[in-house]
């Protein structure tokens, strides 16, 4: 903590140096009313610039100002604000992001184009981004690996940092709130012809908090990080600009495992990220990229009289040249075409090698209005693999506007997850209870390990099996939706989806062991899908109230385990002591953590008059299940369920001297917690925020 | 016209009713009823690692109740563990003689839907396991790590052949003493069988 009251005194300098500057200078300039939302401009969903309202898929854009006005601190705070999507905590500590009904190993998470890397069993924590220089948020849902490759198997959220304005200007931000939470950002922006400068700080710190009844342990331990990033970027002439990027993120958080065991977890996280476009001519564009990135975790447990006990790292080095091509042979027809190369390697604890992963990569896409009301997409992308099969992945969609206020649009992709590193290489066992869990590359010469020490009872599956080579989880994903703008106050967006998921890996027991425990190892064994409808509405009653709701159906189910149910293999008591029955189809309830029910309610005014704004905004999510209680290995409606819950946050903010804004709001407004079940909700928080544009 | 509709629902009625007694003419059977056992004990010495041993406690399905009788028990509770009368010793210490036929499958059903014996199933102990073998998953039970818990799998019915060749079918329901609603493992005392079960005493009749 001490490391953190410096950073704060060195904050508290910039931000007065920053102050003084301003005073100077009178050409201030402050944020304007947002611009018309017809303007909104996505780069994720096609590589390209398009208006969100075109698109013929699936496509969400959260704006700067949304996350202004909610005085969002991390990426989580907003992401769970959305229509369909939520975030879940990871038994590692952190929360990924579940879209569709997919999972966080699922989904693509990118900054500026490019991705993030570092999960914790496969789950990324999207608390790890801070919101103090993003300028919108994309996010795009089904299947997009005919885009991204891998990881893109349920969507895509991408996330778009501030660029710098004209002049030399800059933004601090404060907030303080409940659990001794601080968050400070300072942001400092040079922009003159040529040359555009950016840098950006963030440091985020709290006391974390607990929910349980330990005396020992703390749901969140205490814990602070650090977010820089830089950019820098320079047109060489009018035809070619290139830009060099640098982001690092650092967190400190203290581990407790027992009363005489703790220690402490780090993350260094880095990435640099080269571009240049070069504009030919009007018809070609080009563009090359360089990207490398670097997750370093490491965490130290000792006992209390001062050795060590344990110690784990997780090192992860991912590197990709990528080059693009745009043709634009006309204004309705546009061609994007590209090549890569993504290199990793992963070192880390509990892992029979240090694996390296080498993948090419090449895709194109026909974006093409062969009408003013038809706009069609075809693509493809072919990722070869040194560690598992090619993937061709292709996608169709397609947008019909029957008038200026009624479209409808249908897209159909691929999409794929390659199995991780530690899917393939892991080769674990846990010291106090005595499983194992090998990765499935690791099997033979692993159990022939284990074997030879005599801790084998039995083998239930012969390391022969492991000779081929496990498959890439894959997904089809079907999206229907049709957009219907009643008026310039009121818009409908309805969207039906579908993903069918092939290949699925999970854990199986593969031998015994002598001391009663198990070995697992990872199978391509489930079938799965998703399937649903989202609703977003967008209603202006009065030109500074803005009312948007949005609600998303979902059924996630295994389609074994619906078989099990219809076939009447599954039964279920309704005490632990009372006759067992058997269970109905409808019985079963599907996959874990996922809620039939998920819908949210936002209310923006703006008095500006008084150069006020406040908000309300609800989300709600109906019961889930999080394990199965009645131990017939299915989740049915007799099992124990999370009660469904709402969460109201308020916010309200003020502009004070043009450059000034005050921000007061409570997070979780009615307290909810749920201590038994829900980790990540801590109760109400409140907090206060200063910002000083300048 | 009254009589003659009267006439018609007096023959209609003659003829359902005929019917209804033509159904019944096989023999009915002897009412069989399902019982319920609590709290039998089955205590071990050992276990986790170290060898196991102890008496078995026997069950007599004729009686209904435990038994000492060396020879007169149909099968026999140890922890966990369920022997059969039939077969032979695993050679763990402690197992009472086999000097019955009793043998023992695992149905998939509840105690109303199998109804019927496949005496094709039937396995006796031997030198390599039990009829019922032991184990998380494999027979009766699921042992829960995180919680330590052992929960009866529901949908799982113990079909046996009795020592003498009449059959029973089982269906275990608490682990734990007097059955509680929630059992708690560091609370609750294990080894504490509560379990229900049907019982044919009429020779050959493979239903119940």
């Amino acid at each position: 903590m001490v490391l953190n009251k410096n950073i704060l005194a060195l904050y508290f300098l910039l931000f007065s140096l920053a102050f003084c500057y301003s005073q100077e200078n009178e050409i201030v300039k402050t944020d304007s009313i947002p611009v018309n939302k017809l303007d909104e401009l996505i780069v994720t969903a096609t590589r390209n610039f398009r208006q969100i309202s075109s698109l013929p898929l699936p496509a969400q854009l959260i704006s700067k100002q949304e996350i202004e006005r909610s005085n969002s601190l991390r990426l989580s705070d907003i992401l769970n604000e959305q229509t369909g999507l939520i975030t879940v905590p990871n038994f590692g500590g952190g929360e990924g992001i579940q879209m569709q009904g997919l999972d966080s190993q699922y989904i693509l998470v990118l900054i500026d184009g490019v991705p993030l890397v570092g999960r914790s069993a496969g789950s990324l924590d999207v608390n790890r981004i801070t919101m103090g220089n993003i300028r919108q948020i994309e996010i795009v849902k089904g299947a997009s690996s005919g885009l991204y490759g891998n990881e893109a198997l349920g969507g895509v959220i991408n996330i778009i940092t501030e660029n710098p304005k004209y002049g030399f200007n800059g933004k601090a931000e404060y907030r303080p709130g409940s659990f001794n939470t601080q968050d400070f950002s300072t942001s400092l922006n040079y922009k003159k012809d040529k040359l555009a400068i950016t840098g950006f700080i963030n440091g985020y710190s709290s006391d974390g908090y607990n929910i349980s009844d330990s005396e020992i342990l703390n749901t969140v331990e205490p814990f602070e990080n650090y977010t820089l990033s830089t950019k820098v970027s320079y047109a060489l002439n009018d035809k070619t600009d290139i830009s060099l990027s640098g982001r690092y993120f650092n967190q400190n958080q203290i581990v407790v495992a027992t009363e005489t065991l703790a220690g402490e977890s780090d993350i260094n996280e880095w990435n640099t990220h080269f571009k240049a476009n070069h504009k030919l001519n009007d018809h070609w564009k080009s563009y090359l990229e360089m990207y490398i990135t670097n997750y370093k975790a490491t965490e130290y447990l000792d006992i209390t009289e001062g050795t060590r006990d344990s110690e784990s790292f997780y090192d992860q080095l991912f590197l990709r040249p990528e080059m693009r091509v745009l043709f634009t042979p006309n204004a309705t027809n546009e061609f994007t075409g590209g090549i890569g190369f993504t290199r990793e390697t992963l070192n880390r604890t509990s892992f029979s090698e240090t694996p390296e992963f080498n993948s090419p990569y090449a895709f194109v896409q026909y974006d093409s209005n062969p009408s003013e009301n038809l706009n069609f997409i075809l693509g493809a992308r072919f990722d070869s693999h040194s560690a598992y099969e090619s993937q061709l992945s292709p996608k169709a969609a397609l947008r019909y506007a029957f008038t200026s206020k009624f479209s409808i649009k249908g897209s159909v992709g691929y999409g794929f997850k390659a199995p991780d590193f530690r899917q393939l290489y892991f080769d674990f066992t846990n010291s106090t209870v005595g499983y194992t869990v090998l990765g499935y590359n690791a099997v033979p010469e692993a159990l022939a390990q284990l074997e030879a020490q005599g801790q084998i009872a039995n083998i239930l599956v012969p390391a022969s099996q492991f000779n081929e080579q496990l498959k890439a989880e894959s997904s089809l994903s079907i999206n229907i939706g049709t957009d219907y703008i009643f008026s310039n106050n009121l818009k409908f967006c309805l969207n039906v989806f579908r993903n069918n998921i092939s290949n699925l890996i999970d854990t199986r027991i593969i031998a015994n062991k002598t001391n009663g425990q198990n070995v697992f190892s990872y199978f391509n064994v489930n079938e799965v899908y998703t399937q649903g409808l989202e609703l977003n509405t967008q209603w202006k009653p009065l030109t500074n109230l803005t009312i948007a709701g949005g609600y998303q159906l979902l059924y996630a189910k295994d389609k074994t385990a619906e078989e099990a149910f219809e076939n009447g293999e599954v039964f279920a008591r309704k005490q632990p002591a009372s006759p067992a029955f058997q269970l109905k189809k409808e019985d079963y309830f599907g996959l874990y953590n996922r809620s039939r029910h998920m819908a949210n309610l936002k209310l923006f005014y703006a008095m500006q008059q008084w150069k006020m704004d406040t908000n309300l905004r609800t989300t709600y999510r109906s019961k889930y299940g999080l394990f199965d209680s009645n131990s017939n290995g299915y989740l049915d409606t007799y099992d124990a369920f999370v009660k469904g819950y709402a969460i109201v946050d308020f916010a309200v903010n003020k502009t004070l001297f043009e450059n000034y804004r005050l921000g007061l709001g409570v997070d979780n407004v009615f307290g909810f917690t749920d201590t038994q079940n829900i980790s990540n909700i801590p109760g109400s928080i409140y907090y206060g925020k200063l910002t000083i544009i300048f | 016209m009254k009589t003659i509709q009267l006439f018609t629902y007096i023959f209609l009625f003659a003829l359902l009713a005929s019917c209804s007694s033509d159904d019944d003419n096989t023999p009915p059977l002897q009412e069989i009823e399902s019982q319920t056992i609590t709290n039998l004990h089955a205590p071990q010495q050992g276990g986790q690692g170290e060898p196991i041993s102890g008496a078995f406690t026997k069950f007599d399905f004729e009686t209904g109740t435990i038994t000492t009788s060396e020879t007169d028990w149909d099968i026999a509770f140890r922890g966990t563990a369920i022997i059969v009368n039939g077969g032979t010793s695993l050679g763990t210490n402690d197992e009472p003689n086999r000097s019955g036929e009793a043998a023992a499958y695992i149905a998939t059903g509840t105690m109303a839907s199998v109804t019927e014996v496949n005496t094709g199933l039937f396995v006796q102990d031997s030198e390599t396991g039990y009829a019922l073998p032991s184990g998380s998953g494999n027979s009766w039970y699921i042992y829960n790590s995180d919680t330590f818990l052992i929960t009866p799998i529901a949908g799982r019915i113990l079909v046996f052949q009795t020592r003498d060749g009449k059959y029973a079918k089982v269906e275990i329901l608490s682990y734990y003493k007097d059955a509680p609603e929630n059992p708690d493992p560091f609370i609750n005392e294990g080894r504490y069988f509560t379990f229900s079960y049907v019982y044919q005493p009429i020779e050959g009749v493979t239903t119940f």
